[in-house]
């Protein structure tokens, strides 16, 4: 999908695709109604088949949509958990190296807390383009290298040490896990038959034999929904971007957390 | 009678508005009509740093004072109307090999303005012929030893004369002890060879006695034997330009063999308030710390530099020297920007050199056109146990910068005024060095 939508507010957008497909029903309605009735006969049972035809193709038209708008919503919600688990993980983390002694302590803690400021303050906004963030990466390593100095003196810390190294990997595999999902989103081509079912939807209805005031109401109704649904599946495609989207709330208290320690 | 219409006009009729339609959903058309005016490009320059590495406890600071100024020069209003982007790269504290990589990336793929960036000498020579044939600048904000005066480079950090022969003149001094026996040790590579061949120099034209000079590997973290090896010399004072996070290892050792600042005190270059933090106030507090800038400075500016550091990276963050003078540094490339009306790394350095002073956190410093470096004030400062330095001592005015005193490299001069550096008698930098038992 272009990846300019993103970029237009929420209502615009929506506005926009519904008012495309409208404006497409009411001209086809206008101009070329009169040309395809009579191109194919204008027999009076023309309705019946036009009906049948449309609700034949309807039922399968409907079937992409709804598992498109069903995978997009799935699509979504899998990197939800993917980010709250990569937060929860991170908060985890940042209590296990509360337990180090000092200098560790204090040196673990600001090198999470960069990484965290890093991933609110820059490569959201970053995610946010569509764009995936690679400033993550040195600080991680910064922190893993710091956090592999650590020489445990006692048992206690051995076994404080390891399941931060856990931790760490747990947070790590999460991370990796958020970055690959910043640009997945559904195939360019499957939104062509996206489109191209919508036109065969609108031009079906053309074919009726209705008064223009009907088809002006009617066309417009199915118009209407067809661009929200296909508004809908747009916004939610991309789970970093546009109005629906993940926001990096679940890293803010961390971060809020890290800076007053 | 109604006409039927010819079967290719109709379906190119529709096929027109299907076609229409989907060079929206393409997006070209539509893309035109609902994609806002793109606003100002942003001026992007670099900031190269080790964040990995042994030198990344002393650069990742830098980098976070140059990213506080450009985001008060962003909040400010930008600079010439246009915001202004940082491209940040990893020096991976590897000098010879990514950091001139790195350089170049930044100057040919990213097509920054300026460069700020380097701690070791080793990475800023290692990125200066880089900066020369691209015509930028590289701003240097790390203390370093002089014998340099290299083309586009600004150095807003010390040269010798501002930082250590101050030092060495206190410490000979009534208020210092009247020391006699100095030992030396570094780290090993160009700066702290060149600095204490300046200290040395510097030293026997006082007739002072230079009683042991060690170097140890960048990076090192064992200190047993050099220790070993310095006690045995029996100093009264030790100039330290040991680099990085060796530091921590150095100061542990010293504390661990039980010499305390009282028995032979550690007069430091490099470290500053970021490395002390490291270290455990047992095991530093007491000894001293060469620097233009202290976080302890008590003034206006300061401490509106120290609230906003801390508001935008941590309340429990330090500054330190070179992060005042990477902070300064961007200061003074935005004023030399705005003189120049132009982003130009030529015509902002020749905006410069009509003369520029910033009023720094640490005071006011000012641009020296023929050295391109910075005139600043030196400050000898004691470590406290809160692990803060305290101003014990500060020269009255700044000090001129001079990367080539006299007495050491003889013949040689820096004037960019009159032309390109003079080089004078080749300069052998082991000579009368006495190595450590």
């Amino acid at each position: 999908m272009v990846s300019w939508i993103f970029d237009v507010p929420t209502w615009e957008f929506a506005a926009l695709t519904s008012g495309a497909f409208i404006l497409f029903s009411w001209l086809g309605a206008i101009f070329a109604r009169p040309i395809l009735r009579p191109l194919l006969g204008g027999r009076s049972s023309l309705n019946d088949i036009v009906g049948y035809i449309l609700s034949i193709f309807g039922v399968f038209y409907g079937l992409l949509l709804g598992l498109l708008a069903v995978a997009a919503y799935q699509g979504y919600g899998t990197t939800q958990g993917i980010v709250a688990k990569e937060a929860s993980s991170l908060a985890a983390l940042r209590r296990d190296i509360a337990a180090y002694p000092e200098p560790e302590r204090q040196n673990l803690t600001w090198l999470l807390r960069d990484y965290t400021r890093y991933v609110v303050k820059q490569a959201w906004p970053l995610q946010q383009r569509g764009i995936v963030p690679k400033g993550g990466d040195v600080r991680m390593t910064a922190f893993q290298e710091r956090l592999l100095r650590f020489q445990p003196m006692t048992a206690a810390e051995e076994v404080m040490h390891a399941e931060t190294l856990r931790q760490f990997n747990v947070y790590y595999e999460a991370r990796r896990m958020r970055l690959q999902s910043v640009g997945t989103s559904i195939p360019g081509t499957m939104w062509y038959v996206v489109f191209l079912g919508a036109i065969a939807n609108l031009v079906l209805v053309w074919l009726f034999d209705m008064s223009l005031l009907s088809h002006l109401f009617l066309g417009g109704l199915l118009a209407a929904f067809l661009g929200a649904m296909i508004f809908l599946i747009a916004d939610m495609d991309n789970p970093f971007r546009g109005a629906v989207s993940l926001s990096a709330a679940p890293f803010e208290p961390i971060l809020s957390d890290l800076m007053e320690d | 009678m109604v006409r039927r219409p010819r079967l290719s006009r109709t379906v190119l009729a529709v096929a027109a508005v299907c076609a229409a339609l989907l060079s929206g959903c393409d997006g070209r058309l539509l893309e035109k009509l609902f994609t806002p005016p793109p606003g100002p490009t942003p001026i992007r320059i670099g900031l190269l740093h080790s964040q990995t590495g042994t030198m990344a406890i002393s650069e990742t600071g830098l980098r976070d004072a140059e990213e506080l100024a450009l985001l008060e020069i962003d909040a400010a209003g930008g600079l010439l109307g246009h915001p202004v982007e940082a491209v940040i790269e990893d020096g991976r504290s590897r000098s010879a090999d990514i950091f001139p990589r790195r350089a170049r990336k930044l100057l040919s793929e990213d097509k920054v303005f300026a460069l700020f960036g380097g701690w070791t000498s080793d990475s800023r020579k290692a990125m200066a012929p880089i900066i020369a044939e691209a015509k930028s600048l590289l701003f240097y904000a790390v203390q370093y030893e002089g014998n340099e005066c290299a083309e586009g480079v600004i150095y807003t950090g010390s040269t010798p004369n501002q930082q250590i022969l101050p030092a060495l003149d206190w410490f000979l001094g009534d208020a210092g002890g009247r020391r006699r026996r100095f030992y030396l040790i570094g780290s090993d590579y160009v700066y702290p060879r060149t600095a204490n061949y300046v200290a040395r120099k510097y030293l026997a034209s006082k007739g002072v006695e230079v009683v042991g000079e060690a170097y140890v590997p960048l990076g090192s973290h064992d200190f047993r034997r050099p220790i070993a090896e310095l006690r045995g010399t029996n100093p009264d004072v030790v100039l330290s330009t040991i680099n990085g996070d060796s530091n921590v290892d150095f100061y542990a050792e010293l504390a661990k063999q039980g010499v305390g600042p009282d028995e032979l005190p550690v007069v430091a270059t490099s470290i500053g308030e970021n490395e002390i933090r490291s270290l455990l106030p047992s095991q530093v507090a007491g000894q001293w710390v060469l620097a233009n800038y202290f976080q302890s400075i008590d003034t206006p500016a300061n401490r509106a530099f120290v609230d906003a550091f801390r508001s935008e990276f941590g309340l429990d963050r330090v500054t330190d020297d070179p992060m005042e003078s990477a902070y300064v540094a961007v200061k003074l490339w935005k004023l030399g920007v705005e003189r120049a009306g132009t982003t130009d790394p030529q015509t902002v350095l020749a905006a410069l050199s009509k003369g520029a002073s910033i009023e720094g956190p640490g005071g006011t410093v000012r641009f020296d056109p023929r050295t391109r470096h910075l005139a600043k004030k030196f400050r000898l400062g004691l470590v406290r146990e809160d692990r803060q330095i305290a101003v014990v001592h500060e020269s009255p005015e700044p000090i001129e910068p001079d990367p080539y005193p006299a007495f050491a490299f003889p013949g040689w001069r820096c004037d960019w005024t009159q032309g390109p550096p003079v080089a004078g008698a080749p300069i052998d930098l082991s000579a009368g060095s006495t190595p450590g038992r």
